[in-house]
C-alpha cells in the first residue's frame, strides 16, 4: 500500500485485500482474531527487519526457500508462545498458526524485502512502511473479529492469558450467529470493504 | 469414511476455500480458473504436497516426537521439491503439461497448499485417504473459483452500487455460495456414502 500525496495510506485488509480468506476463517471471535493479527504484523515486521540483510548474504538460488523457512520457522515459534498464552486460543487458530508462514502479510513483506535498498521509490522506510501496514492488519483483524462476535453471538471475548477466557455478554441472545460462520464472514466483509470505499469517497481520498 | 465420502466432503461440506478460507481471493479476474490446466495442477499439487507432508509427518517427525515442526520441514524440503517438479513440467510451448507446469508454479507457495496439506496429514487419515482428500480439496477450490468466475463476469455487465463493484460483490456473493453449501453436512455425506 502505497502513501498518497495527501499522506492518506490506504487500509492493506479493507483496500488491497491482503491475507482476508485465512482471516474471514480464523476471526470468529475477537480473542481469535486479535492472536492471529498480531501474530501475522509480529512475523511480518521480524521478516521485514531480517529479510533484507539476510539476502545479502544468502545465494540467489537459495533465498526463496531459505525466506520461506524463515517465515515457517517464525510461525511455528509465534505457535508455541501462543500454546503457552492461552491454549483455548492455540486449538481455535488450529492450522491457521502454521499457516501464517504464507499469510498474505508475509509474502507481501517477502516480496517487498526482495527490492533493492531500504527507502522505497516513495521515499518512506521499507521497514516502516512494512510495519505500518502490520500494525493496520493487526487493527483490522481485531476490528472484523469484534464485529463478528458482538453482531453475531452477542459476546465479546477477550484475549488475556490462561485457559479460560473471560466473555463479556453484550446482549442476552445471538442476533445474527451466521456471522460467526465463514459465509457469513464473507459476506460481512463485503459490506465493511463497501463501507470503507463509501467513508475514503466522502472524505476525498483516493483508493488503488 | 467411504472414499466417495472422503470426495464429497473435500468438495462441498469442507470446502478449501468456503469453509477453511484457504487460497487467495477468487474472482480478481488475474488467473483463467476456468481451465482444465487449472484443474489438474490444482489437483496434483495438493496431491503431492499433502503426500510429501503426510510422509514427512508420520514417517520421521511423529515417531521422533517432533510432530509440530511439519511446517517448518514441508516449507525446507517439500517446497523446493514442488518448485523443481513445476518448472520442470513448463517446458516451452504451450501443450497441457507446460500450462500445468506454470499454474502449479505460481500455486505452490500459497495458503491453500500448506493449509489442505496440513489438514490431509493431521486430519488422521491413511496416506491413500489423505491423497484423495487433498487432491479432491483441489477440485474443489477450482469448482467454486470457476463459479465465481462466472458469477463475476455477470457482476460486471450488472448494474452494481459502486461501493459494492469488484472485491465487495464478490465477497458477498462467495459468502452466498458458502451460506449454499452449508447445506451439504459432513454427517449427512457420511451415512449417505458409508
Amino acid at each position: 500500500m502505497s502513501e498518497g500525496k495527501d499522506g492518506f495510506v490506504p487500509n492493506p485488509v479493507l483496500a488491497g485485500l491482503v491475507g482476508i480468506c485465512p482471516l474471514i476463517a480464523v476471526s470468529r471471535s475477537l480473542a481469535e482474531a486479535t492472536v492471529y493479527g498480531l501474530g501475522a504484523a509480529l512475523c511480518s515486521i521480524v521478516l521485514g527487519a531480517v529479510a533484507p540483510p539476510l539476502r545479502s548474504v544468502i545465494a540467489d538460488r537459495l533465498q526463496a526457500p531459505a525466506m520461506l523457512a524463515l517465515s515457517s520457522a517464525l510461525a511455528l515459534v509465534y505457535g508455541f508462545l501462543t500454546r503457552i498464552y492461552s491454549p483455548t486460543i492455540a486449538a481455535g487458530l488450529w492450522i491457521y498458526s502454521p499457516l501464517l508462514a504464507v499469510s498474505g502479510l508475509s509474502l507481501s513483506t517477502l516480496r517487498r524485502s526482495s527490492l533493492p535498498g531500504r527507502i522505497g521509490p516513495d521515499g518512506q522506510s521499507r521497514l516502516g512502511a512494512v510495519a505500518f501496514e502490520a500494525v493496520m492488519f493487526l487493527f483490522s483483524a481485531a476490528f472484523i473479529g469484534a464485529a463478528r462476535e458482538i453482531v453475531g453471538l452477542g459476546t465479546l471475548t477477550l484475549p488475556v492469558p490462561g485457559p479460560d477466557l473471560p466473555r463479556l455478554y453484550v446482549a442476552d441472545f445471538a442476533p445474527l450467529r451466521i456471522l460467526v460462520s465463514t459465509s457469513g464472514g464473507f459476506i460481512l466483509l463485503g459490506f465493511v470493504i463497501a463501507a470503507y470505499r463509501t467513508l475514503a469517497r466522502v472524505s476525498g481520498r483516493k483508493l488503488p | 469414511m467411504s472414499y466417495l465420502g472422503i470426495v464429497v466432503t473435500s468438495v462441498f461440506a469442507s470446502n478449501a476455500l468456503l469453509t477453511y478460507g484457504l487460497g487467495p481471493v477468487p474472482g480478481r479476474g488475474r488467473d483463467r480458473p476456468g481451465s482444465f490446466a487449472s484443474a489438474v495442477a490444482l489437483t496434483c499439487v495438493n496431491a503431492l504436497a499433502s503426500f510429501f507432508l503426510w510422509a514427512v509427518r508420520a514417517l520421521v517427525l511423529s515417531p521422533l516426537g517432533l510432530g509440530s515442526l511439519d511446517i517448518l520441514f514441508f516449507a525446507l524440503l517439500a517446497v523446493p521439491l514442488l518448485k523443481f517438479l513445476s518448472r520442470a513440467a513448463s517446458v516451452p510451448g504451450d501443450g497441457l503439461l507446460s500450462r500445468v507446469g506454470a499454474q502449479a508454479d505460481d500455486l505452490i507457495v500459497g495458503s491453500l497448499v500448506f493449509g489442505v496439506a496440513l489438514i490431509s496429514s493431521r486430519g488422521g487419515y491413511t496416506l491413500p485417504e489423505a491423497l484423495t482428500a487433498s487432491s479432491a480439496a483441489g477440485l474443489g477450490y477450482w469448482l467454486v473459483s470457476t463459479l465465481l468466475e462466472s458469477i463475476r463476469e455477470r457482476l460486471e455487465l450488472s448494474d452494481v452500487p459502486d461501493p459494492f463493484k469488484g472485491a465487495p460483490a464478490m465477497l458477498i456473493s462467495t459468502g452466498l455460495m458458502a451460506l449454499a453449501f452449508l447445506g451439504i453436512d459432513a454427517a449427512l455425506v457420511k451415512g449417505l456414502t458409508g
